[in-house]
């Protein structure tokens, strides 16, 4: 993958679009998540998030950067 | 009331501990909310100048504007902002490229903008009317700047929005990882308080026996509170706390909470008419047949409901529910042998409120015990299958006014900038453009922008301390500008949780914010610094101006708007669409008089009585609505020419009111109901039913409308007493 790719003319890093898709995906997986009750088991349900969403976007991060 | 919970309980304990409890509970949650304030703005600064940003004051500045205590007001206050930033961003860019060679056109799609947004500020509620204002204020932040340089516009417009995101990014992130606190948590505590007040109001006979009291805290309390609990909720939803199960419950007591209200109140109004006839014999049986209610209610416990209370109160409630009719005959048949046959209707139409009464209150249980049931293990006691929406309602004046004066202000400040030909002039353009849009909806915006002047001044000078003096003289790096800056950003997050210095902090932030040397590299001039501060001033001032005198807005007209649109709710359930949902008759109804009563004015006693022509109102479209209802049941040779005429009657009433019209309507109403009473009754039980259910709909729009006085003749001028 490119570090830097053009979307509408504009060039910009790869890491943007990612980081957008990323966010749609925590989103729903979020919502998926609350209506689970998969919150009401885990202790920081703040942290949990943020770490989800850490661990999804370093991945396709790796990807670009190995 | 946690707090008080707490509190409470803590007298048990040693004087040191009772003093811990107490700091724990007060004092704790302000520094604890300082510290995350410095802490995500200091975040901000860092990663800002970090990432080399342009304006790493916009990002701290982002921090501070949706910092707010509790995480869920701080995701949903975000949200609105990414929008309106990039709303803004994208007007900017469409502007500077299409106008940047012709002032004509720019400053009027300039300024057509503005006014849409203010407009559209005031036609959406919560934080919804932020993500406008914000989309207004960033046209200006990132084209007047470059007005002279056009092509550096898309520079500027990526920056702004970078520096936005970090800030935003670092205040959610921190308010949702230290020592979050959810806003669902509050949301429970105010539920349980208004279910509190609706049992204690209902518990004592006095309460709906006795006649209407204006200096009677506790009804007032039964009748507000369900736009607020409703804003909480919107907001709770984006935390994720609250799942779908949750939100679903809380809209359904939001529901049933107004239509016990509506009940509550047509009841006492009925109650209030036969005290002024004194049928004593009338007003007994009612409270006979009212005293089970209350002796259940007595029953439960002043401390927090538990769900084995609930349920038994519950079992009694619906216990009551299946005698009540039976009681209701009981006490019918007494009253017919005691007393005169005049007081018959009277009764029949209150004694249907007090079964409507117990009815209700009997599924408000239902659903509370339901979200009890819910929060502690996780297994709803009740299925609800939908959603009720909240429906909201803006009068279309108000929001016109609030437009033409976000876009004079700015065609002024406009003029102002070209005929002086200042540089600075351009601050002067935001800083009035921010005051038009962002006091728009307060109660009084003329304190407010005093309030936003003083915040300016001081932030001005600590300001200069820190421009001239401090960062020259103290700072090497980052962690001592870090050091150096913490003092002046917990002081502004302990003002935050302070209500009434609400704006005077947003003034401080904003103009600390703007003159603060946080660039990447130091520059400061103090000719820029002077010359850029009154600009400001002097824009804060303009906007003053414009909410001095761009109001027509009185008592008087407030009322005569409320009554006009209340009126033509009335008018148009009497011969619209049927689907009309009476959820959505309840809380449009109830969204308008909030609205008005914080915009237009309105005294202590003329708002009292809004809101009582607003429950009339609510009540006489319900009924409406049920007869219509029911009128479509009914075989064809039951059906009686003369409801039709009734119907007619109130619609002309309320298209145009006048005091022949209400002599029309009550006579109209009372023949038909004499009529359907001497007519021969169906045989078959349904069909029984249904008439039956017909006269007392009907009893009970006379009822109302021989009780309210005021509503729609508009008879009382109470703007002016005071």
């Amino acid at each position: 993958m490119p570090l830097d790719i053009t979307l509408f003319g504009i060039q910009m890093p790869t890491l943007l679009p990612i980081f957008v898709v990323t966010a749609v995906v925590q989103i729903l997986l979020d919502r998926v998540m609350s209506d689970g009750g998969v919150y009401q088991h885990v202790w920081h349900p703040g942290l949990f998030r943020t770490a989800v969403f850490v661990c999804l976007f370093s991945i396709p991060c790796l990807l670009i950067y190995r | 009331m946690r707090a008080s919970n707490v509190l409470s309980a803590s007298f048990k304990l040693l004087p040191w501990q009772r003093a811990l409890a107490e700091w724990r509970t007060v004092d704790a949650p302000v520094l604890i909310y300082m510290a995350k304030a410095t802490i995500a703005a200091l975040l901000a600064l860092w990663v800002a100048m970090t990432l080399n940003m342009a304006d790493p004051r916009t990002a701290i500045f982002t921090v501070f504007i949706v910092m707010q205590p509790q995480s869920g007001l701080v995701f949903s206050k975000s949200y609105y902002r990414v929008l309106g930033t990039i709303a803004g961003v994208g007007m900017s860019l469409l502007l500077m490229g299409t106008f940047a060679q012709d002032p004509v056109w720019f400053i009027a799609f300039f300024a057509l903008w503005i006014g849409l947004s203010t407009a559209a500020g005031l036609k959406y509620r919560n934080f919804q009317f932020y993500g406008f204002v914000l989309a207004g204020y960033t046209l200006c932040i990132v084209a007047l700047p470059v007005i002279e340089t056009p092509l550096e516009v898309f520079d500027i417009a990526v920056s702004r929005f970078s520096e936005v995101v970090i800030g935003i990014m670092c205040a959610t992130l921190v308010s949702d990882i230290i020592f979050p606190r959810r806003l669902s948590d509050s949301l429970i505590t105010s539920e349980q308080e208004r279910f509190r007040n609706i049992l204690s109001t209902l518990s004592d006979p006095e309460s709906v026996f006795e006649a209407f009291d204006e200096s009677n805290p506790a009804l007032n309390r039964f009748s507000s509170g369900v736009v607020g609990l409703n804003a909480v909720r919107i907001n709770s939803s984006f935390e994720s706390g609250a799942d779908r199960k949750e939100r679903q419950h809380y809209q359904h007591l939001n529901h049933e909470y107004m239509n016990l209200s509506t009940t509550f109140h047509s009841l006492k109004s009925a109650v209030s008419a036969i005290k002024k006839r004194e049928r004593t014999e009338v007003l007994n049986a009612l409270i006979h047949l009212y005293a089970p209610v209350a002796s259940v209610l007595k029953t439960l416990p002043d401390t927090l409901l538990t769900p084995g209370d609930m349920n038994r109160v519950i079992g009694e409630l619906f216990e009551l529910k299946n005698t009540t009719q039976a009681r209701l005959e009981s006490e019918h048949e007494r009253l017919k042998e005691s007393a005169s046959v005049e007081g018959e209707d009277e009764f029949t139409s209150a004694a249907y409120l007090i079964v409507r009464l117990l009815i209700e209150l009997h599924s408000h249980c239902v659903t509370y015990l339901s979200l009890l049931r819910h929060r502690l293990s996780g297994d709803a006691s009740r299925e609800l299958s939908r959603g009720v929406r909240f429906s909201t309602h803006t009068d279309n004046v108000l929001v016109a006014l609030a437009a033409l004066r976000g876009s004079g202000v700015l065609l002024i400040t406009m003029m102002f900038w070209i005929w002086t030909a200042w540089p600075y002039a351009t601050v002067t353009i935001t800083m009035a453009v921010v005051i038009g849009l962002l006091l728009g909806t307060m109660p009084n915006p003329l304190d407010g922008v005093k309030d936003f002047f003083k915040g300016a001044v001081i932030a001005l000078v600590i300001a200069a301390v820190y421009d001239f003096y401090l960062i020259p003289q103290y700072t090497s790096d980052l962690l001592t500008l870090s050091l150096l800056l913490s003092p002046v950003l917990a002081y502004v997050g302990w003002m935050t949780t302070r209500p009434k210095l609400a704006i005077f902090s947003f003034g401080f932030v904003f103009m600390f914010m703007t003159q603060c040397a946080l660039d990447p590299y130091y520059k400061i001039d103090p000719t820029k610094y002077l010359e850029s501060s009154l600009a400001a001033l002097i824009g804060i001032v303009f906007g003053g101006l414009a909410y001095l005198l761009v109001n027509f807005w009185s008592c008087s007209l407030t009322q005569q708007r409320v009554a006009k649109s209340l009126r033509r709710q009335i008018v148009s359930l009497c011969s619209g669409a049927l689907n009309v949902e009476r959820s959505a008759l309840e809380s449009t109804g109830r969204d308008l008089v909030q609205q008005f009563s914080t915009q237009g004015r309105l005294n202590m006693r003329s708002s009292r009585l809004v809101f009582e022509w607003l429950l009339t109102t609510l009540e006489i479209g319900r009924s409406i609505l049920a007869i219509r209802r029911s009128l479509k049941r009914i075989y064809p040779h039951y059906y009686h020419s003369s409801i039709d005429t009734s119907l007619d009657a109130i619609k002309g009433y309320f298209e145009a009111p006048s005091q022949s019209g209400r002599e029309r309507v009550l006579t109209t109403l009372g023949d038909t109901i004499n009529g359907l009473h001497s007519a021969v009754m169906p045989k078959e039980k349904g069909q029984m039913q249904r008439i039956k259910m017909l006269i007392v709909e009907l009893d009970l729009i006379r009822t109302v409308l021989l009780n309210s006085e005021t509503f729609p003749l508009n008879r009382e001028d109470s703007c002016r007493s005071i």
